[in-house]
């Protein structure tokens, strides 16, 4: 990869992690910024037991989720679903699709 | 009467069920893992009470699920306790469902509803007792409120008995109809069952196989997953919470208010103060219990036991800031003299003395410490904020294929290896877990302190306590190096999650902070009773005697013809390239023995050590001629090899028990081994290169 290459990726990553989805777009839960709310319309883990477990956890369709705080090294969230908050790796959250709701 | 007290984890669980026993508490095994289990009887009754592992659902993914799921099927309890986080009761909810379908009685506790009070909200206990037609009652764990009726209710049986209510839609309730028909008498909880067969759970493959000529469940699952479009696992979790927020939705009143939780996270999670703020509560910490209280008792306490020569060092990091005059004999000693007085032989004076007082001694030494050291860390594990730490390092552990909650052994290893590697069972994923336990002895303990202050006292002058800090950080370097390499070779890890909860803030309980710390020093001073003097009497023995069984008395015997010598020589190849090019292979005994004896405790690498230059020629470590080879460089080789080689046999065994098998424990000691002695000998011979070259 060339310097001109990299640099253009990593503009449009920042431009990414800077764009804030609107309400009624659908994107992963990671692209939510603090405070706004999702509900979750699909979600797929090749992981079948953390699947189970996210399920278990209360992570189902049609549930809505807050993001409320990220760790100051980015990653992991602290999301809030069901009336208590859970923390959760941005990697489980890129492959919860959402409906942007607020 | 046996009772199973079941619940999320944070729920509360272990502070009701110490105020449920009281002390009536014993630690015992689960049959096949090594995994403890605490049982106990209930207060004023004769009820057998077991606490189980947190959890969250009875589809295990965790070992501690799969112990408790097991528990209630396999030994079929007379009642669950099941124990609710009121502050998260939806969550709550959902194992309460799947405990209602094993068919036992189960009484529901919700824990915390003056938190929940606070906040604004109120749940209305009676409705829910309707709705979910079982037994609840409203306590508080922490302020040991509502426990005695709950006791009285459980001891006169006036909770509801199981009466399965329908929870799920028709097509669903339909199928579990029929399945329970088919199925064997000899399946005792029979919705559970015909639940887990919808849910395609491996384990029950064989039953499912069985039944399968009076009922295909296969084309059941393939029939409701084609009418609902979804697969049948998502299918009953929906559905759960589906019938728990109607439940929710009658029973709790909410209003809106902030907690003081998010006012504190505000600061303590905040982009820039967070990590200066942890930096300083482990300062003070470790300032507190190590530095303080560790260097005024720890010659204390070893002049309780050892004696001492006109007076007792008080230091400060292993630095001497003072002395009390004392002429105390010391517990060994004076039963030495005892022995010899009553006749006793030679030996056996040193047995008693030098061996069995003097191995366990050496490790008593660290106990008040350690208990400061777990007071603290128990302050901090129940305010809160140990969790808000793992959150805080997820991200940076996650790289070298740990979690964030590696670091609560991490830390807890400042204080002793053995409750450090018992804490790594917070990690859930197994590899996760095992790679943290292999780490977590590179922290430097206690009882390598008196290792790094006297090499560097010895060799570094003035620096010496410069040098003893960055041995600190020279330790987190190791252990992200080798997590690192270990990551990328060896284990590759890389389908692994982080779920965690941060709990409320709130001021501990001192009841439970005092138990707890009491219970972590009990275990300590136990494995200092067993393991460790067991492992004292046999280096003592290797020490003592000739290999023709002559006792090592220093006048026609000397050390260097015991059996430890001969296997410090055999040994030698180990130690010779890091500290001896340059001298006679057979003059490198002596720190290959001292090295032994550090597996009996880590500080007796240089007590061993003073000990064979006193018999050599009455010298120091430093002058003695028996140790000429030692110079800057091989000295802090030698120390860095110590330092990071096996822990002491506490901490091997404290390994072997959480890697639940000695293979996995010789692995990691190994690795552990293997790792230090090539950056040791990386640094004697680079060392020893540059010295030559007159670098240094």
């Amino acid at each position: 990869m060339t310097k001109e290459e990299r640099k253009l990726k990593k503009e449009a990553k920042k431009e990414e992690y800077n764009y804030v989805h609107v309400v009624g777009e659908k994107c992963p839960l990671s692209h939510l910024k603090i405070g706004q709310v999702g509900k979750v319309i699909k979600f797929d883990f090749d992981n079948k037991p953390l699947r189970r477990r996210l399920l278990d956890m209360g992570i189902t369709k049609g549930v809505e989720i807050e993001i409320v705080k990220v760790s100051p090294l980015h990653d992991p969230f602290n999301i809030r679903l069901r009336g208590y908050e859970l923390c959760i790796r941005k990697h489980e959250l890129e492959n919860i699709e959402c409906e942007v709701i607020k | 009467m046996k009772c199973a007290l079941v619940g999320n984890q944070n729920s509360g669980k272990s502070l009701l069920f110490n105020d449920l026993t009281g002390l009536n508490q014993k630690v015992g095994n689960w049959a096949g893992v090594t995994i403890e289990r605490k049982e106990g009887i209930i207060k004023g009754t004769d009820i057998e009470i077991i606490d189980l592992p947190g959890i969250y659902s009875l589809s295990p993914y965790t070992s501690e699920e799969e112990i408790s799921r097991r528990f209630v099927i396999e030994e079929k309890p007379d009642l669950i306790i099941n124990i609710i986080d009121s502050t998260s009761i939806e969550r709550s909810l959902y194992l309460t469902t799947q405990l209602l379908e094993l068919g036992i009685d189960v009484v529901v506790v919700l824990n915390m509803e003056d938190i929940l009070k606070k906040r604004g909200y109120k749940i209305d206990i009676k409705k829910l007792e309707n709705l979910l037609s079982t037994s609840c009652y409203s306590i508080s764990a922490l302020k040991n409120t509502g426990i005695k009726e709950l006791v009285n209710a459980i001891k006169n049986r006036e909770y509801k008995s199981n009466i399965h209510s329908k929870i799920y839609s028709k097509d669903i309730e339909d199928y579990i109809e029929k399945t329970i028909s088919v199925l064997p008498s000899s399946v005792g909880e029979k919705r559970f069952v015909a639940v887990k067969l919808l849910e395609n759970d491996v384990r029950y493959n064989d039953l499912k196989e069985e039944i399968k000529l009076k009922l295909n469940v296969d084309l059941e699952i393939k029939a409701i997953e084609a009418k609902y479009n979804d697969d049948t696992e998502e299918l009953i979790a929906s559905e759960r919470y589906k019938y728990i927020e109607k439940i929710r939705d009658q029973v709790v009143t909410k209003s809106n208010k902030k907690s003081i939780t998010e006012k504190i996270d505000k600061v303590i999670l905040n982009k820039y103060a967070s990590i200066p703020i942890f930096i300083l509560i482990m300062i003070i910490i470790f300032t507190l219990s190590v530095g303080i209280i560790g260097g005024l008792t720890v010659n204390l306490v070893d002049t309780f036991f050892n004696g001492c020569d006109g007076s007792i060092p008080i230091e400060m990091f292993g630095i001497e800031i003072g002395a009390i005059p004392s002429n105390f004999e010391g517990i060994g000693p004076m039963l030495g003299g005892l022995i010899e007085s009553n006749g006793g032989s030679d030996w056996a004076v040193s047995l008693i003395a030098d061996g069995i007082v003097g191995g366990v001694g050496a490790v008593c030494n660290f106990i008040p410490q350690l208990v400061i050291l777990f007071l603290l860390l128990s302050l901090i594990e129940t305010s809160g904020y140990m969790s808000r730490i793992t959150f805080l390092f997820d991200n940076f552990f996650r790289k070298i294929g740990l979690s964030g909650k590696s670091l609560i052994p991490f830390i807890v290893g400042i204080g002793c290896s053995v409750p450090a590697v018992m804490s790594s069972r917070t990690v859930e994923d197994d590899k996760e877990k095992k790679l943290t336990i292999t780490l977590t002895p590179f922290i430097p303990c206690n009882a390598k302190l008196p290792i790094i202050a006297c090499i560097c006292g010895g060799f570094f002058g003035p620096y010496s306590l410069l040098v003893t800090i960055l041995m600190y950080f020279f330790s987190i370097g190791i252990i992200i190096l080798v997590g690192w390499f270990m990551n990328k070779f060896i284990v590759k890890n890389k389908s692994t999650s982080y779920l965690i909860e941060l709990p409320e803030y709130h001021v501990p309980s001192a009841r439970y902070v005092a138990k707890d710390t009491f219970d972590k020093t009990l275990e300590f001073v136990k494995r200092a009773g067993t393991i460790i003097l067991l492992s004292s009497i046999v280096v003592w023995f290797l020490g003592s005697f000739t290999y023709d069984f002559h006792y090592v008395d220093g006048v026609n015997y000397f050390i260097e013809q015991s059996f430890l010598a001969y296997i410090g020589r055999g040994l030698s190849w180990i130690f010779y390239p890091m500290v001896g090019i340059g001298h006679s292979y057979n003059d490198i005994w002596g720190v290959s023995v001292s090295a032994i004896q550090g597996l009996v405790a880590k500080e007796q690498v240089i007590s061993s050590m003073q000990v064979i230059a006193k018999v050599a020629d009455e010298g120091d470590i430093f002058t003695s001629s028996v140790f000429s080879y030692l110079n800057p460089v091989t000295a802090f080789a030698l120390m860095t090899f110590n330092l990071f080689s096996a822990p002491c046999f506490g901490a091997i065994g404290a390994m072997r028990r959480e890697l639940g098998s000695a293979k996995e424990m010789f692995k990691a000691i190994g690795i552990e081994t293997a790792f230090a002695w090539c950056i040791a000998t990386l640094i004697g011979i680079v060392g020893g290169i540059l010295t030559v070259a007159g670098v240094f």
